[in-house]
């Protein structure tokens, strides 16, 4: 334990040591900037002074002013936010609805990464149906609480016509990632995959209609077993 | 708990009232060089090209989604121009219209990366996310959050800290981290229940990460953290994790 501690201070110095050295350019960025507008005004003064200094006389007056550019900040629009509402196939135990949200960062036209975190409840098991009063998990042991990071891959970009006046933007997406789920009382780890129907009705408004399976390992009736739990959603996002 | 889904709802209806294009903004406005400026119907190198715009002509830049710009032409059409294309156009003082760029240069420097890891902490799965703001190419100021979910314990860590970039220059660079945070362990038992706790944790740790393409990259990151317990010892969780991060 002692070398393990002292391995840690050893370690912490030398990152600090490090980090330390890069202190002056912290604020390089700003500096930069500031460098910049520093040249332009003297750049400019001295245009003023040659303009004094020239004693000889001018054909033509040049009163052009030079004109100032400010560049607006272009808002850029690749966080996706919305929320869903489904049906959830939880493997033993029903399908019941469920709702959630999702929360997506478009990386370039082709990939984006998606967190999403939602609910659904399961329902009975067949062995309770026929069983009669037994019950093997309590309610509260029956919400079934999700989430997952998943990586999407807009496979089939394209367009939704409708009519001759209307094209809107569709991309079909495939969904791949881990995560982990809430269910009878203990928590599990899930890889999940799926796929899913982007449409754009306009350029901050998006309709998806998704499928995604959500596989992990349980041991609750007895058996350890890989559950698939299938859930399909419909749901609206917007882009900001 | 049951005015949440409510309450979701009405922030998403809040937020569908606040679109992400709002017209009164002031516009930058570019000018294309090139004999001609393509318009695509969709923001995707696959969308058809339904309209041009000639060399002196400007448009008016309205946002970015990704690599390509949704522009509006004097003529009141808009339409997606690739990143590629706008590079060519200029500013109405003449002087380059210059963007971020998501290329090995922005990977070198860059203000913001976030990421998705799947890895190991003590023994258990651990399912991890995090971000960061870089004060400059090599110091970085990073936020952390896992869930490990193991046989007998599951739990969620939190970490705040500094990354440190050795050679940020490199396509694989390695890095140093140091930092602080906390962990909820939720103890899995069946006979006797024991409670959940919170307790404070350092960290020190080491990784590299590999530039891939566009704004991607792969980071391979190892933590070794000490946990400070109310017990006679303090206990340590080693955390090993790989996973894709982007830039922005």
């Amino acid at each position: 334990m002692e070398t393990g501690i002292r391995v840690l201070l050893l370690t912490v110095t030398l990152a600090a040591l490090s980090g330390c050295a890069t202190v002056s350019n912290w604020f390089h960025h700003r500096q930069e900037a500031r460098d910049e507008q520093a040249q332009a005004r003297e750049d400019a003064k001295r245009a003023d002074q040659s303009l004094d200094d020239d004693t000889t006389p001018r054909v033509v007056d040049p009163t052009v002013e030079r004109r100032k550019i400010t560049v607006p900040k272009i808002r850029s629009a690749n966080v996706e936010l919305g929320l869903d509402y489904g049906a959830m196939s939880i493997e033993d135990f029903d399908t019941n609805p469920s709702y959630g949200a999702t929360l997506a960062y478009h990386v370039t036209e082709d990939f984006f990464l998606q967190a999403e975190y939602g609910r659904s409840k399961g329902g009975k098991t067949s062995f309770e149906t026929l069983g009669g009063n037994i019950q093997l998990l309590t309610p509260a042991e029956r919400h079934f609480t999700y989430y997952d990071l998943s990586f999407g891959y807009n496979f089939l970009p394209g367009e939704a016509f409708i009519g001759r006046g209307y094209a809107l933007s569709s991309a079909f997406y495939l969904l791949g990632g881990i995560g982990s789920v809430d269910f009878a009382g203990d928590q599990k780890f899930t890889v999940n995959f799926g796929a899913g129907y982007r449409v754009l009705p306009s350029d901050w408004l998006a309709v998806h209609i998704t499928v995604q399976d959500r596989v992990y390992q349980s041991d609750l009736l007895g058996t350890t077993k890989l559950t698939n739990n299938i859930e399909m959603r419909i749901g609206t996002t917007v882009f900001f | 708990m049951r005015s949440l889904p409510f309450v979701s709802l009405l922030v998403f209806l809040a937020l569908c009232c606040t679109p992400a294009v709002s017209s009164a903004r002031e516009r930058l406005q570019v000018f294309v060089t090139e004999p001609y400026l393509e318009l695509h119907t969709g923001a995707g190198r696959g969308y058809p090209v339904f309209n041009v715009v000639a060399r002196d002509a400007s448009v008016q830049v309205l946002f970015r989604r990704t690599d390509w710009f949704k522009v509006r032409t004097e003529r009141g059409v808009e339409g997606w121009a690739s990143q590629r294309d706008m590079l060519k156009t200029v500013l109405a003082d003449g002087t380059p219209f210059t963007f971020d760029l998501g290329d090995r240069a922005g990977f070198t420097s860059h203000r913001f990366e976030a990421g998705a890891f799947l890895g190991v902490w003590g023994g258990a799965n651990f399912v991890s996310m995090y971000t960061s703001y870089s004060f400059n190419s090599q110091l970085a100021l990073e936020l952390s959050a896992g869930n490990y979910l193991g046989k007998f314990t599951n739990g969620v860590t939190g970490d705040i800290g500094l990354a440190h970039v050795v050679w940020p220059e490199w396509r694989i660079s390695p890095f140093f981290t140091i930092g602080t945070g906390i962990e909820h362990i939720e103890p899995k038992a069946t006979l006797v229940q024991p409670s959940d706790r919170v307790e404070q944790t350092a960290y020190v740790g080491a990784g590299v990460r590999c530039y891939l393409t566009r704004r991607f990259f792969v980071r391979a990151e190892f933590k070794s953290h000490y946990i400070f317990t109310n017990l006679n010892q303090n206990e340590r969780a080693d955390e090993w994790k790989l996973g894709f991060a982007f830039f922005f």
